[in-house]
């Protein structure tokens, strides 16, 4: 017994090495990062490549301004034609992305295609536009709505042929949902998948939780940081992420439906999301209709998703903080930490 | 000596939160190029999907020189110190990523 104790011992001492395995890939435009502990680097490997592989076929499937499935539809609608045959995980997709558009009272709009290649944001290389207010104006007066589609045995069709999707800000976050399956699946019992920022956690980092830093909108370091149990995910809408300057002012990708404009005087607000189905495209849902929100709406914006944990950080430094993510969150920014205010 | 005061107080301040970073991992695309010991004066050039990277390590600090890409994020994020800094230049897929002696964090949410 005695030497079996130091066999272990020993085993424990010569693997001194983390069982953590640590890849990185280009998806949806932005930088997927998936760490997985616990299983050999080849087993790692092995679902890591798989959930790359799912990914990319996700993003050719649901490009808003490359031919794909979800462009082919667009076309269609645009055409007013009848209605046109559609993949079910695309279906279940696009209705769920109109329960949360509902919920979100309009604020979530994936059927605001049209604005965003307006504003140019249909680009991976994306230059400042020339404003056009007219056609800004008579865009948000064609009102595309997610409630103007109608699917219907395996077939979609708009009433309103201006409906234009763009799953920008839900397909990243459906994906981690989509990965947590597939690492489930696989038997994973602790993974960390990063897409763009938006994360989503399985299991933990060893004895302790995944740990994960939240990004200073303006400067070059984490501002805070906070653990991410099982199965909670997180996302950020920043208007530091894509942008353009013209004037002196910047003009963030996250679009106002209401007014056809890019919000100003918002930075950044993160939401934190409890596990449950779908845990993963709420999170990057969850946050818009908070940024897009008059200051004296934002707390009814967030009940409206059932967001309890959110930070919202202003223009000028103003930094509020829902009462239970306070709790979860460390400061790591001391001139931030001092503007902190906590909304009850 | 009010001056070595300041001076101490503003090192406080500055690095209290986060040590300094010891080692810069850079890659492109899904490879790692290489783990650099940022504690040394190096320009090196790395080439992505767009073009060249001019990326300069300067005793302790590494930053996005010059780069390919139209926005040029990469290099507005000027000098990286910390462990656990991150730049990312995502039109031509290489990213900077600082380490210390511990991670303070698995992953960035940004």
């Amino acid at each position: 017994m005695r030497y079996l104790i130091l066999i272990i011992l020993f085993l424990l001492s010569s693997c001194g090495k983390e069982p953590l395995y640590n890849t990185q890939s280009y998806v949806f435009g932005t930088l997927v990062d998936i760490s997985i502990y616990g299983e050999t680097d080849v087993k790692a490997q092995a679902v890591s490549s798989q959930i790359m592989r799912n990914f990319q076929a996700l993003h050719t499937r649901l490009h808003a301004w490359q031919p794909s499935e979800l462009s082919d539809i667009n076309h269609a609608f645009a055409q007013g034609s009848a209605p046109v045959s559609i993949k079910p995980d695309i279906a279940a997709m696009i209705a769920n992305a109109t329960q949360l558009s509902k919920q979100s009272n309009g604020a979530f709009n994936p059927a605001i295609g049209g604005l965003i290649a307006a504003w140019g944001f249909h680009h991976d290389e994306f230059k400042p536009v020339k404003i056009d207010d007219a056609q800004l104006k008579s865009l948000v007066q064609t009102n595309p709505q997610m409630t103007d589609i109608a699917i219907e045995n395996g077939n979609i069709v708009s009433k309103n042929k201006n409906v234009q999707l763009d799953l920008g800000g839900y397909a990243k976050g459906y994906a981690l949902d989509i990965a947590l399956v597939t690492l489930r699946k696989q038997g994973v019992k602790n993974a960390l998948i990063n897409i763009g920022g938006n994360i989503i956690a399985l299991g933990q980092h060893g004895d302790k939780a995944w740990r994960v830093g939240i990004q200073h909108p303006r400067q070059p370091n984490a501002i805070a940081m906070l653990d991410l149990p099982s199965g909670w995910a997180i996302g950020t809408s920043g208007d530091y992420q894509r942008y353009f300057e013209l004037g002196g002012k910047r003009y963030c990708h996250i679009i106002n439906p209401a007014t056809g404009y890019p919000v100003q005087n918002m930075q950044a607000v993160t939401v934190l999301i409890a596990p449950q189905a779908g845990a993963g495209a709420l999170s990057d849902v969850a946050s818009k209709p908070i940024f897009i929100a008059a200051p004296d709406g934002r707390t009814a914006a967030a009940k409206a998703m059932n967001v309890e944990n959110y930070l919202i950080i202003e223009a000028g430094n103003k930094i509020l903080v829902s009462a239970p993510m306070a709790k979860r969150m460390t400061w790591l920014d001391k001139t931030a930490a001092k503007n902190v205010q906590i909304q009850q | 000596m009010v001056a070595s005061l300041v001076a101490v107080i503003f090192m406080f301040q500055t690095f209290w939160q986060f040590a300094p970073a010891s080692k810069l991992k850079i890659r492109q695309g899904d490879k790692i190029i290489g783990t650099y010991d940022l504690n040394q004066t190096r320009e090196l050039h790395i080439h992505g999907t767009l073009g060249d990277s001019h990326i300069i390590i300067d005793q302790g600090k590494v930053r996005f020189k010059q780069s390919p890409c139209p926005n040029q994020y990469c290099v507005h994020q000027g000098w990286l110190s910390r462990a656990g800094q991150v730049a990312i230049c995502l039109p031509n897929q290489i990213s900077l990523q600082l380490m210390g002696a511990k991670a303070t964090y698995d992953s960035l949410n940004y």
